[in-house]
């Protein structure tokens, strides 16, 4: 049978973002996979070269606008080594915990596009964003931004957190812990769940290793890497919680171990606030003077909820000289062709959905 | 002498082209005579408009065009389509807090032959426009775009980029802006509302 070309795209094949993929089947098997990239291309790492350090950061939470918050984490403490500044260490904690309720909605996002992708599993999309938005409703007390928050400053946080922040989070992540329980009854239970995902997609350890994936693709292919074991940073290492691991490397242990990891996040976030010492939390203001850069070139690393992200920076006197970003999303969509190769064409959108991309990450 | 020479010749030159205008005229007016010959010709057999039936028609423009248009206000379907970061809020807009089915605006569908309503959500870069043209081209009229967003009414934070278009409102009219970066959910609420009134008076 003549092998047949099909044009996925570009809006939207799987609400992930705007991505194009050239298809060649053979029947119902897929033989060729070919992502074109680059229709969200704007030029961030050009346009931040031309602005001073503290007005990038609304650059860099467009990155990945399913978890704002973590690029601009990554983004300041990059410039706060850069500087040689620390972070006070009440502002660390309020760090973790915000970081960790990001990712967390970004996990609940995805949940809830990825079962909408695998056939209109609409209960569960309504789910996960009933308690995503319980998330956000959260963030917009603490920071007073809905989705781009702008909210870390050099050393610290941009304002003292509500004074009510500690009942919040206690409810919220009560709140959380007994809802996403619940999944497990309509998903893990789910026999057409179960079958669309068991065995589709499969990525050796090897594999992983040599195509640079990073984060819960990773994690579910049986490799042990998590940037805040690894390289801790902030409080991390003094936080006690286990990174879930997966062996089996399918579309079922992807989405296992991310569903793990909102229960460590929860964990994560009881235990900063039990930990979480008094004090003053608020960075440097904006308008302020920047100091000087002391050292020279920097990498920095964190562990997004995509997985791991880095930012090198050749800073000059006020503004960066050169910046270059590695997005987790880029690593994992690579992986792509090799995964679908030789799927069957329904199973494409599943592999796609369980590599968890953004495209304006990708394209930047 | 000089002077009346030259012009002498500057109007001789003058005719000339009027004269080949004059042809070129003549064979188009020739065309054109033939033409209203031939309809004068054929409108003896044409039948006239009978007085009954025209006020009939008449009377059903006007009953059926509030009908129609109560129905068009009141099943707005918006087309599954987001760009960026926009698109968030449109997911959440058709989610659980903000549920737009019980206005109408219901169904976000694949396909924009079934819709009525675009939704720019996000930033457009030259390599999106020739396709979301051919997108809007693919709708069934009347059709409405709604420019959600900051980058889609004017460009935004992307101004200084060199691979932005600074408003989808340089390639496709549009009918309700939406600004905020990004806009709540409520906002688009808001905007389909105003565009719901829109069409009630009569766009």
């Amino acid at each position: 049978m003549p092998t047949m070309r099909i044009n996925v795209g570009p809006v939207h094949p799987s609400t992930h973002g705007v991505l194009r993929l050239i298809v060649d089947v053979d029947g119902d098997t897929i033989k060729k996979v070919e992502p074109h990239i680059g229709f969200l291309h704007r030029g961030v790492e050009k346009l931040s070269e031309t602005r001073m350090y503290m007005q990038n950061v609304s650059y860099y939470n467009k990155l990945d606008y399913v978890a704002p918050l973590s690029w601009e984490d990554l983004y300041v403490g990059a410039v706060e080594s850069v500087m040689g500044i620390e972070v006070k260490e009440q502002a660390q904690y309020i760090r973790i915990i915000m970081l960790e309720f990001q990712r967390i909605a970004n996990h609940l996002l995805w949940l809830g596009t990825f079962c909408n992708d695998l056939g209109q599993m609409f209960t569960e999309f309504m789910w996960t964003f009933r308690e995503r938005d319980k998330i956000l409703k959260f963030f917009e007390r603490v920071t007073g931004q809905r989705m781009f928050y702008n909210y870390m400053r050099l050393g610290g946080i941009r304002k003292p957190v509500p004074s009510n922040f500690n009942d919040d989070a206690y409810n919220l992540i009560e709140y959380l812990y007994k809802n996403i329980s619940e999944y497990t009854k309509v998903l893990d239970a789910n026999n057409i769940f179960k079958e669309r995902l068991k065995g589709v997609g499969i990525l050796s350890a090897e594999d992983a290793i040599e195509y640079g994936v990073s984060g819960p693709v990773l994690r579910a292919s049986g490799v042990y890497e998590d940037v805040r074991k690894s390289h801790p940073y902030y409080a991390y290492n003094k936080i006690n919680f286990h990174v879930p691991l997966k062996a089996e490397g399918d579309s079922f242990a992807r989405y296992q171990v991310r569903y793990e990891e909102m229960f460590q996040s929860i964990k994560i976030i009881r235990d900063a606030l039990m930990a979480m010492p008094g004090g003053d939390a608020v960075g440097m203001p904006v308008k302020l003077i920047i100091p000087p850069a002391k050292n020279n070139i920097i990498i920095e690393r964190r562990e997004l909820p995509k997985g791991e992200g880095l930012l090198y920076i050749v800073p000059d006197k006020q503004k960066p000289y050169r910046i270059s970003i590695r997005a987790p999303a880029f690593t994992n969509l690579a992986v792509l062709p090799k995964l679908a190769e030789g799927a069957k064409y329904a199973d494409l959108f599943a592999i796609l959905g369980s590599l968890d991309i953004v495209m304006a990450e990708i394209d930047r | 002498m000089n002077k009346d020479n030259v012009d002498n010749i500057e109007k001789s030159s003058e005719s000339a082209d009027k004269d080949t205008g004059i042809k070129e005229e003549s064979s188009t007016n020739a065309r054109i005579e033939m033409n209203e010959l031939i309809v004068n010709s054929l409108s003896k057999y044409e039948a006239k408009p009978n007085v009954m039936f025209a006020k009939l028609e008449n009377l059903i423009q006007a009953f059926s065009q509030p009908i129609v248009k109560w129905a068009r206000t009141n099943s707005l379907w918006p087309m599954q389509f987001g760009l960026a970061c926009c698109a968030m809020e449109l997911m959440d807009f058709g989610a659980a807090r903000v549920d737009a089915e019980r206005k109408g605006y219901l169904l976000f569908r694949g396909t924009p032959r079934q819709c009525d309503v675009m939704i720019i959500a996000g930033w457009v870069t030259k390599s999106m426009v020739p396709r979301i043209k051919r997108l809007y081209e693919q709708m069934a009229d009347p059709k409405y775009v709604i420019a959600f967003g900051e980058c889609a009414t004017c460009g935004g934070p992307w101004w200084e980029s060199y691979n932005i278009v600074k408003g989808i409102d340089q390639v496709l009219p549009v009918d309700v802006y939406v600004v905020g970066c990004p806009p709540r959910p409520e906002n688009l609420y808001a905007a389909l509302i105003k565009l719901q009134e829109k069409i009630k008076n009569g766009k």
